[in-house]
């Protein structure tokens, strides 16, 4: 399995924690990432729509608390298949950072 | 819809425009939010300072911009069923250059044949658009008109404008906001870096007012500066600015010295000054109202008040000009005119536009026409496919267009070469063509040639996209399918047949008219090149000189020094001999009224052609080679203010003042209106016409004085200068130049060339158009052979089957020759049947450039239908020897 997009597995990332609209996962992906990824509007919703297409996120009709963002028409909430492929992915930079650190502590690979 | 700021900043409205790079879909779904979240980001960014907000801004467009083919990409295929234009014009075009791909020699030769169709039809369009379309470079030129007076009993449409006259005028016409005069004014500029002759004029002082015009530095003339005294101020023109003071602004107040007398720049004059051609300064007129004599000589202009027609202003000229008639001209012998100022100065370009312009669309049609048939073939060809794709479900429409969009795109291909080529062809033309194109007039290849070139794209594309397109609407299916369509067994549909024959019968008729129509042009053209113009031109230089008062002021000082330079050019090595006139031949003109020893004095209203008259020296005749049909020459020592009169005139004055007189040598003449009858001049000789006018014009009546009898200033004060040599003329005008520079150094020599060269350039406009007409016609002859060739290609090739049975049946090859000749032939004799008619109503238009032929010609049409029928025959040779060379067993095997 190829890796999944950067932008896919932060913004699965960030709305593992709780339900997001745009700008709000934009700010929390430059937290996660110390700044380093910004999220751009045009990537941002393009992203959005795909993961939207592989059932991994869905739209939901209104803000989690009352109160607040009550701008924001669109939020964003994970489904359990997201939850399993941001889990997938994880798992896969998991192995692959176990991989790592045993070669550079000088054992061998896995079994 | 918007949830942020109502008015939205310019970085959004950039990023809102930039959007539409995206998917349509993207915008549908996401737009709003994404413009949401830019402006939300944005303002932040734009609170922490300009820098920062331009990095985001950047930062934020360079993701649109690299996401779009992304998503774009993302979408492909998703709308196969949707037959959305612009998908389905994308692949029509993918499709269509594919297909061209495959067939890259038929692809060249179309796109070839329609380029040299559109660049015929941009290059003659730059010109008719610079001479006829745009408008003059003043202000509301819609309200300019040309003024003048005619005087039809003199044989004159224009006599120029008398002073008094206009003066008239200009006090009692109500309709012109105002009127100016002006005459032509050449003069010798002289200064430390040597003698120039530049051409100007005389204005009257509300001349700028009525161009509409300003100076560009100083100011205009006053009306005092324009009374009746001379006053030596000068208006100098851009070029004159940039080229003699570089342009420098302190050269109002400078002096310039003019015919040998200091003048005083008061103004600079723009560029659209230089109307009505070539003027490089104005100087005051100083008309006087109660001048005595009749003198015409001016132009006209007016500016006529918003709202006046012509046809108003005209009528009111008539009124303001009803008092000169009570006064001194009872006859109404000169009445004013008044005219559209485009019309009167390029009214003589009329024709040859004209001409050009139908020519040039006659090729494009003749162009599209073969590309049509070359298509028509092509769908016919491929009917199978079309009628496979029909089958699936593609509309009758759907295929009509593809079959337009490959249109489209061969004439787009075709237009860029063609502007291109037009471009260069317009250079051509330009180089080789008339002189006399007022400089006025911009003859460029602009952004209205531009659009005029992608119409007639559009244009030819739909004209030949039609053809197919429209066979393909009544196409059947079924038949096509059945019958194998494209297979060589099934013959050719009766319809498809029908129209590939149509389209070229259309061709050879249409290049019958062209071909008739250069024969006609180049007939006229070669009858006018042997036409005797009267002298013999092999071998002579000619120039003028302009003695200024200021230094000649006699008419004994002037002759004086005429006869040195002629004195030293006789003796010059190799020089022949050398003779002077007032007027060269296709020069200047010099007006009287003469009347026959004998005859009544003319009643006011009879004809009284005016007379051509010049001052010649007794050499210049045999300078000229001038031939002597009877009498004599008269001699340099003849004449003079006391004695006899001795002139020299031509074969059309004979016959106009004694047309039942065989031999006029001794009859005597006088100056209509003298009536002291003292001044009689006397014939001692009859010359051949010199066609002074040109060689299309008619002479008129014209005869020669000596020129050491001109007692006054004024017609010596310019000379042409004749000089027959045998050592060439470029050796001839270095010796002249050095003898006039040693006699006075502030003297130029003007218009310095060959007599050869004078009357080419006479008749260089209808060797332009007799050489492109030509060049019209030899590229429809070869598009319509070629498109024969073509269906007579095809015909055989779907006939193969029928006569591989002929021969097998027993018929020779000379007879399948023949057989495929004659279909050829019965193309061209259609063609011809439609053509002929054609030919005949539309040439008439050429009537007006053909001297010497008639627009019916019987010579120049048969040998034009010859040529086509001949042509035809030889083009329909090839296919018809591929046919006689058909295997009867083969192609019956192939069934």
């Amino acid at each position: 399995m190829p890796d999944m997009r950067r932008p896919w597995f932060y913004i699965l990332l960030s709305l593992a924690q709780r339900d997001r609209h745009g700008s709000g996962i934009v700010r929390d992906v430059l937290d996660l990432t110390s700044g380093e990824l910004r999220l751009w509007p045009v990537t941002l919703y393009g992203s959005l729509d795909e993961l939207r297409e592989n059932g991994w996120i869905r739209e939901v009709g209104a803000a989690p608390v009352a109160d607040e963002d009550r701008g924001h028409r669109r939020w964003f909430r994970i489904t359990p298949q997201g939850r399993r492929a941001l889990v997938g992915e994880m798992e896969r930079m998991q192995s692959i950072v176990t991989v790592a650190q045993r070669r550079l502590a000088g054992l061998g690979d896995p079994s | 819809m918007q949830p942020h700021a109502p008015r939205r900043s310019l970085s959004a409205r950039v990023f809102h425009l930039l959007l539409r790079v995206l998917p349509e879909d993207v915008r549908e779904g996401n737009g709003a939010e994404i413009e949401a979240l830019f402006a939300d980001q944005a303002a932040d960014a734009h609170a922490r300072g300009p820098l920062y907000h331009a990095a985001f801004v950047a930062g934020a467009a360079w993701d649109l911009v690299r996401r779009a083919p992304y998503e774009h990409w993302r979408r492909r295929g998703r709308h196969r069923n949707e037959d959305s234009p612009m998908r389905s014009f994308l692949a029509d075009l993918r499709f269509a250059v594919r297909s061209f791909g495959r067939q890259p020699g038929a692809t060249a030769l179309i796109v070839l044949t329609l380029t040299l169709g559109i660049a015929a039809n941009t290059a003659v369009f730059a010109i008719v658009d610079g001479l006829f379309l745009r408008p003059f470079p003043f202000p509301e030129p819609g309200r300019l008109v040309y003024l003048n007076e005619r005087a039809p009993s003199w044989n004159l449409e224009f006599t120029g404008i008398n002073y008094p006259d206009f003066h008239t005028w200009r006090e009692r016409a109500s309709t012109f906001e105002s009127m100016a005069l002006w005459g032509e004014a050449s003069v010798n500029l002289a200064d430390a870096s040597g003698a120039e002759r530049v051409n100007g004029l005389a204005v009257t002082w509300d001349f700028a007012k009525t161009l509409g015009i300003r100076p560009v530095l100083g100011r205009t003339f006053t009306k005092e500066e324009d009374g009746a005294t001379p006053s030596r101020v000068v208006m100098i023109g851009y070029g004159l600015w940039q080229t003699r003071f570089a342009g420098s602004r302190d050269v109002v107040g400078q002096p310039l010295r003019i015919n040998s007398r200091p003048y005083t720049i008061v103004g600079v004059l723009p560029r659209e000054a230089e109307f009505p051609g070539n003027t490089q300064f104005w100087l005051p007129l100083n008309g006087d109202p109660n001048q005595k004599g009749e003198n015409y000589g001016y132009d006209g202009i007016g500016r006529l008040k918003r709202g006046v027609t012509i046809e108003q202003a005209r009528a009111d000229l008539m009124r303001a000009h009803a008092p000169i008639w009570v006064a001194r001209d009872s006859a109404h012998v000169v009445s004013p005119r008044l005219d559209g100022l485009r019309d009167q100065f390029v009214s003589n370009f009329r024709a040859t536009g004209n001409v050009l312009g139908a020519g040039a669309l006659l090729v494009l049609l003749i162009a599209c026409a073969n590309v049509a048939g070359a298509m028509l073939a092509r769908s016919i060809f491929r009917g199978r496919e079309i009628a496979i794709r029909q089958a699936l479900g593609a509309s009758a429409r759907r295929v009509g267009r593809q079959l337009i969009t490959e249109s489209l795109a061969l004439a787009a291909v075709a237009g860029a070469g063609g502007t291109l080529l037009g471009r260069w062809l317009l250079h051509l033309l330009l180089t080789f063509g008339p002189d006399q194109i007022p400089p006025w007039v911009q003859l460029q290849f602009g952004v209205r040639t531009i659009v005029f070139a992608v119409l007639v794209i559009a244009a030819t594309a739909l004209v030949f996209g039609l053809a197919p397109a429209l066979q393909v609407q009544r196409a059947d299916v079924t038949a096509q399918l059945v019958s194998g369509g494209a297979g060589t067994r099934a013959s050719v549909g009766i319809p498809q047949r029908r129209m590939l024959d149509a389209l070229v019968v259309a061709e050879i008729a249409l290049a019958l008219v062209l071909l008739a129509g250069s024969g006609l042009l180049v007939r006229a053209y070669t009858s006018l090149r042997n036409t005797d113009p009267g002298f013999r031109p092999e071998g002579v230089l000619t120039f003028r000189l302009s003695l200024p008062q200021a230094k000649y002021p006699s008419a004994l000082a002037q002759r004086q020094f005429y006869s040195t330079v002629v004195d030293r050019l006789a003796a010059t090595p190799g020089v022949q001999s050398a003779g002077v006139i007032t007027c060269l031949p296709f020069g200047c003109h010099w007006g009287m009224f003469l009347r026959a020893e004998g005859a009544a004095p003319p009643s006011r209203n009879a004809s009284n052609p005016v007379v051509l008259t010049r001052y010649a020296s007794a050499r210049y005749f045999e300078t000229m080679g001038i031939r002597l049909v009877r009498g004599r020459f008269f001699t340099d020592t003849e004449g003079g203010p006391t004695g006899p009169h001795p002139v020299v005139i031509n074969e059309q004055l004979a016959k106009q003042l004694w047309p039942n007189v065989a031999d006029p040598v001794g009859k005597r003449m006088i100056w209509n209106g003298d009536t002291t009858s003292t001044d009689w001049l006397t014939v001692v000789g009859v010359v051949r016409d010199v066609r002074h006018y040109g060689l299309v014009k008619p002479m008129i009546g014209g005869l020669y004085r000596s020129a050491f009898e001109a007692d006054t200033v004024q017609p010596l004060a310019s000379l042409g200068i004749a000089v027959r040599s045998a050592s060439g003329e470029a050796a001839v005008a270095g010796a002249a130049r050095a003898i006039v520079k040693a006699l006075d150094p502030e003297l130029p020599l003007i218009e310095v060339r060959s007599a050869q060269a004078a009357l080419d350039r006479s008749i260089a406009d209808r060797r332009t158009i007799a050489f492109v007409f030509a060049a019209f016609a030899g590229i429809a002859l070869a598009l319509a052979l070629g498109g024969m060739y073509a269906v007579l290609s095809y015909v055989v090739g779907r006939r193969r089957q029928e006569i591989g049975i002929r021969m097998a049946l027993g018929a020779r090859k000379g007879q399948v020759v023949g057989l495929v000749v004659r279909q050829g032939l019965r193309l061209v004799a259609v063609g011809v049947l439609i053509g002929l008619p054609i030919s005949l109503v539309a040439l008439r238009e050429l009537s007006s450039l053909l001297v010497g032929v008639s627009a019916r010609d019987p010579v120049t049409y048969s040998v034009a239908i010859l040529l086509l029928a001949a042509t035809a025959a030889v083009s329909a040779l090839i296919p018809a020897r591929r046919a006689a060379g058909v295997d009867p067993k083969t192609a019956l095997g192939e069934g």
